[in-house]
C-alpha cells in the first residue's frame, strides 16, 4: 500500500495536468492584457513646471517598503515614470524596456521609480510578469492619486497620465514629458536630459 | 512516507516544468496582427538608422539609410521584428546571437544574413538593445511603426525568412515567438530557402 499511494498520487496529478495546461486563458503578461480603446491624449492640467520643486511624496512599494523624496535628495537624480494602469497594452511594454537601461541610469547617477495608481496587490501581480525589475515600483493608490494630483497628472477617470519627471539632487524638476497616453515615450529625450543634469557640477 | 513525498515531488516538478507551460504565450501580442503569407513578396521596406562599416559592408548597403531592404546582399535573409520593450525579445536575443554564430560557423555568412527591425523603437532605443545584448548583426529603427505596419503588425519577436529572387525578397517561412533551437531554425532556413 505504501508503494501504491505515491504512484496513485502521481497518476492523479498527471491526469489533471493537461486540464491545467489547457486553461483557455494563456498565462503571463502577453496573454492577460486588457484591451483599451484609443483615449484622449491627455486629460489633466499640469500643476508643476520645469524649475518647480518636486512635491514631497511617501508611497508604499510592492516589496513592502516605502519610497520618499527625501531618500534621494542630495544623493541621486531621480526619474519618476508614471504609467496609467496595470494590465493595459502600452504600459505593460514600457517598464520592461527601462529594465534593460539600468546602466544608463547608473552612469547618470540617477535612480528610477515606477508609479501607478493601482493598489499594491495588483501592481505586484502585474510587475511579477515582467521578470525582476531593478527599480522600485510604488503605488499612488491611497489617498487615490495623491501625488498625481499634486503634479497635475490625474485624469478624470482616476488613472494617471503617462508621464516622466526628472528631478535633480536639489529636488528641482528638470524635465517633464506628459505623453500621449496611447503611445510610449521615446527614451531618447529623457536620456539626453539625464546626461545634461549629470554633466552639471 | 518517503516514497509518497518523492511521488508528490515528482508530480510537482512535472507540473511546474517549463514544458507544462507550452501554451503560455512566448511573444508580445500585437492587436490586429496580420502576418504576411508565406509565398508572397516581402514589401521593400526601408532600413533606417546607422550601422557599423563592417555590417554595412556585409549587407552591401550604405552605413546611413534609409536603404530599401531589397538592396541587401543575401541569398536568404532572416528579418527579426523586435522591440527593446518586449521581454520575450530580450529573452530570445542570446539564442538569436547563437544563431548568428552558427551561420558563421557553418560557413554560410556570405549567403544567409540576419537583421533586426525595432518596431516602435528610435535609434537610441535600438542602440540600448544592441549594447545590452551585444547583438552582432545589424539592427534598424522603426520609430513610427511604419515598417511594423507594412509587415503585418506582427507580435514580437517575429521572424520572417526571405529568399532573394530577381524581383526582390519572397517570404519562405515565418515564426512567432522564441526560437528554441538555433540549429533547427537554421536547418529550416537552409531547406526553405533552397540553399
Amino acid at each position: 500500500m505504501r508503494r501504491i499511494v505515491p504512484l496513485l498520487t502521481l497518476a492523479a496529478l498527471l491526469w489533471i495536468a493537461p486540464a491545467m495546461a489547457a486553461d483557455p486563458i494563456p498565462g503571463g503578461l502577453a496573454g492577460n492584457i486588457y484591451p483599451v480603446p484609443t483615449l484622449p491624449p491627455t486629460d489633466s492640467q499640469l500643476a508643476v513646471a520645469v524649475g518647480s520643486p518636486m512635491p514631497d511624496f511617501d508611497l508604499p512599494t510592492i516589496t513592502g517598503g516605502r519610497v520618499k523624496l527625501s531618500d534621494y535628495l542630495g544623493k541621486k537624480n531621480l526619474v519618476i515614470t508614471f504609467v496609467p494602469a496595470a494590465w493595459t497594452p502600452v504600459c505593460s511594454g514600457q517598464w520592461p524596456g527601462y529594465n534593460i537601461a539600468r546602466d544608463i541610469f547608473e552612469d547618470n547617477d540617477a535612480a528610477l521609480i515606477g508609479i501607478t495608481l493601482d493598489n499594491i496587490p495588483t501592481l505586484y501581480a502585474w510587475t511579477r510578469q515582467m521578470g525582476d525589475l531593478w527599480f522600485p515600483v510604488a503605488s499612488d493608490f491611497w489617498p487615490h492619486g495623491g501625488l498625481a494630483q499634486k503634479l497635475g497628472i490625474l485624469r478624470s477617470d482616476g488613472v494617471s497620465e503617462r508621464a516622466l519627471f526628472l528631478v535633480d539632487k536639489k529636488g528641482v524638476i528638470r524635465f517633464i514629458d506628459v505623453h500621449d497616453i496611447n503611445a510610449r515615450p521615446d527614451l531618447g529625450p529623457l536620456l539626453e536630459a539625464m546626461a545634461k543634469v549629470h554633466a552639471e557640477k | 512516507m518517503k516514497a509518497l513525498a518523492l511521488g508528490i515531488l515528482a508530480a510537482l516538478i512535472l507540473l511546474t516544468a517549463p514544458g507544462s507551460q507550452a501554451l503560455a504565450a512566448e511573444a508580445s501580442e500585437a492587436p490586429g496582427a496580420k502576418p504576411l503569407a508565406v509565398g508572397t513578396a516581402f514589401p521593400d521596406v526601408p532600413l533606417i538608422g546607422p550601422v557599423s562599416p563592417e555590417l554595412a559592408d556585409s549587407l552591401g548597403i550604405p552605413q546611413n539609410g534609409p536603404t530599401p531592404i531589397a538592396k541587401v546582399k543575401a541569398e536568404a535573409l532572416i528579418v527579426e521584428i523586435f522591440s527593446m520593450y518586449c521581454p520575450f525579445c530580450q529573452r530570445d536575443t542570446p539564442t538569436v546571437n547563437e544563431l548568428a554564430a552558427l551561420i558563421d560557423k557553418r560557413g554560410l555568412a556570405g549567403r544567409v544574413k540576419i537583421i533586426g527591425i525595432g518596431a516602435g523603437n528610435s535609434d537610441t532605443e535600438v542602440d540600448i538593445f544592441r549594447k545590452k545584448f551585444k547583438v552582432p548583426f545589424a539592427l534598424f529603427s522603426d520609430a513610427t511603426f511604419a515598417v511594423h505596419s507594412a509587415v503585418g503588425q506582427v507580435g514580437t519577436p517575429y521572424y520572417y525568412v526571405l529568399k532573394k529572387t530577381p524581383q526582390g525578397f519572397t517570404i519562405v517561412a515565418a515564426h512567432l515567438g522564441l526560437i528554441h533551437s538555433p540549429a533547427d531554425f537554421l536547418a529550416d532556413v537552409v531547406a526553405k530557402a533552397g540553399l
